[in-house]
């Protein structure tokens, strides 16, 4: 459980996070989601003991993380942005140094290692120096330092940045596995990834909090009119004329004019209705022939975009 | 705090800058001990340690440099931050391990002692009260030197602040008599003369400890300013 109550932080004059309050449960996977500069990283920060806050309370099971900062850090496990390591320890070196520094008791320390390194699929490099690995293995060895010790909560800043698709599906999977036994909180700009992988969505702007929520109410909160993508070859120009003759349909819009002169439209309807039989059937009456159709679903980008330009204006 | 003067003291080894420090102190020690020494065919083991200060001023940054600055450039510093060990636990844990070296250092010494010895009897008593003193100098050295790279990111900027103070410091009598007690170089000259003298020790032993603490209130200041 972990309890974030009207936090902020300045630099000077400048706020980076004001008043955001929210609280996560046992063995929830929280997407942290915003713009860059939003905010995402100094929130983690404050979580983590990185930095301190400049008004406001954290708690981590219970332990604020002003007052009781050792008890608080002992049940997060954290990986940094940008995932530095020790480049000079082997990565075995590297994740007994952890476990050490989170106190993992002596006699139980080389076992939990070797879990740990097996659990991050890391045993074939487990002797190799840090720098000498590859951006994808880094990031399991940053994975590594932070599940060693059995913390609670995982805190994960961007964990698959910089990786490529192959690796990200396999950390990706592997947050999901341990979201079975962990409390998760990532952070990330990528939203197809919150979407997949969380099952709660805290979306932050210029350092304040735009929503909470899971990622299908969020994408149900903000789902416009009813939209079709249709591209059609319309020699005759009759498609503004359907407006009139298919009375649900609200607006249609030009996007873009391909090169074999068929077009590509935006129709819009009411809610709660689908035109896509109509269309087919009037359309064909007039001789305008429908090359590709498809209902436009509200994703959580349409969601996020909504929202951030929302507390833009 | 045992984990990190463990890694300390081992990336000391894994990176040339352990061998460096003592390679470079022992080679001049080496001219020192022929030039002040053996070549006066004298047996005052002690007398080397009046250069050996001088060269401690100029490669204690060797040691000291990356400590802190360095975690902070990497980002590591990420990791032993909120790690559950407090920031006083890991300056005093660097601090620990770059005095281990230094440690290391004097014990290697001993083979001048002992080539002295093959040749007459130089004073064992006179010659650990000289190392004494000389640890405690170099500690002082060590934790200003902390201090400096806690303030910045930057190994050399942290390098040159700390040389640039041991010269300032150092000269600084020259100017006025008023500064004689500054010179940490000039305290520690009375220990080869054999005698522990309480005001040096203590002068020693604080100005360590306001370092220490002063990296340790700079650490924990910038996590609320960061």
């Amino acid at each position: 459980m972990i309890e974030v109550k009207n936090v902020t932080k300045k630099y000077g004059k400048a706020v980076a996070v004001e008043d955001i309050s929210f609280s996560i449960n046992d063995g929830e996977i929280v997407g942290l989601l915003g713009p860059n500069g939003a905010g995402k990283s100094t929130t983690m920060n404050i979580l983590t003991g990185y930095i301190e806050q400049t008004s406001g309370e954290v708690t981590i099971e219970g332990y604020n993380t002003l007052k009781k900062p050792k008890k608080a850090k002992m049940q997060i496990g954290y990986m940094p942005e940008g995932v530095p390591l020790y480049t000079d320890l082997t990565v075995k070196e590297f994740v007994t140094y952890m476990a050490e520094l989170k106190q993992v008791d002596r006699k139980v320390r080389k076992e939990k290692v070797e879990k740990v390194i097996e659990q991050t699929g890391l045993k074939e490099v487990e002797n190799k120096l840090t720098k000498n690995l590859s951006r994808g293995y880094k990031q399991r060895v940053s994975m590594a330092g932070a599940l060693v010790g059995e913390p609670k909560v995982l805190i994960l800043d961007e964990p698959t940045v910089g990786l490529d698709p192959k690796q990200i599906t396999e950390i990706r999977n592997l947050i999901k596995e341990l979201g079975k036994t962990h409390t998760v909180i990532l952070s990330s700009h990528i939203l197809s990834e919150v979407s997949q992988i969380c099952n709660k969505v805290i979306i932050i702007n210029k350092g304040k909090i735009v929503a909470i929520d899971t990622p299908e109410n969020l994408e149900n909160k903000v789902s416009n009119n009813n939209c079709i993508y249709i591209t059609v070859e319309d020699t005759e120009g009759k498609i503004e004329t359907m407006k009139d003759k298919i009375k649900e349909i609200k607006n249609i819009q030009l996007l873009q004019e391909n090169e074999d002169k068929t077009k590509q439209y935006l129709i819009e309807a009411d809610k709660d209705v689908d035109l896509r039989k109509k269309i087919f059937s009037e359309f064909a009456k007039e001789n305008i022939a429908i090359f590709e159709m498809k209902k436009a679903d509200t994703t959580l980008e349409d969601a996020f975009m909504k929202l951030i330009e929302g507390g833009n204006k | 705090m045992w984990a990190i003067i463990k890694k300390e003291f081992k990336s000391y080894f894994s990176s040339p800058v352990g061998y460096v420090f003592i390679g470079l102190f022992l080679i001049m020690f080496s001219i020192f001990f022929y030039t002040d020494v053996f070549y006066y065919q004298s047996t005052n083991f002690e007398y080397i340690f009046y250069s050996g200060a001088t060269i401690l001023t100029f490669i204690t940054p060797i040691l000291t440099m990356r400590t802190l600055a360095e975690e902070r450039k990497s980002g590591t510093e990420q990791l032993l931050l909120t790690a559950p060990i407090s920031i006083t636990k890991i300056v005093l844990g660097k601090f620990i391990s770059a005095t281990l070296i230094v440690v290391i250092t004097e014990l290697c010494t001993f083979m001048y002692f002992g080539i002295l010895s093959f040749f007459g009897t130089p004073h064992l008593t006179t010659a650990l009260i000289t190392l004494l003193g000389f640890l405690l100098l170099a500690m002082s050295y060590i934790s200003f030197g902390l201090l400096a790279s806690s303030i910045t990111e930057n190994q050399i900027v942290a390098g040159v602040i700390t040389i640039g103070f041991f010269i300032l410091t150092w000269f600084l009598p020259n100017f006025s008599d008023i500064f004689t007690n500054f010179s940490l170089i000039n305290i520690f000259a009375n220990f080869p003369s054999g005698q522990i003298d309480i005001a040096d020790t203590v002068t020693f032993v604080t100005f360590t400890i306001m370092c220490i603490l002063l990296a340790i209130i700079v650490m924990q200041r910038r996590k609320s300013v960061r």
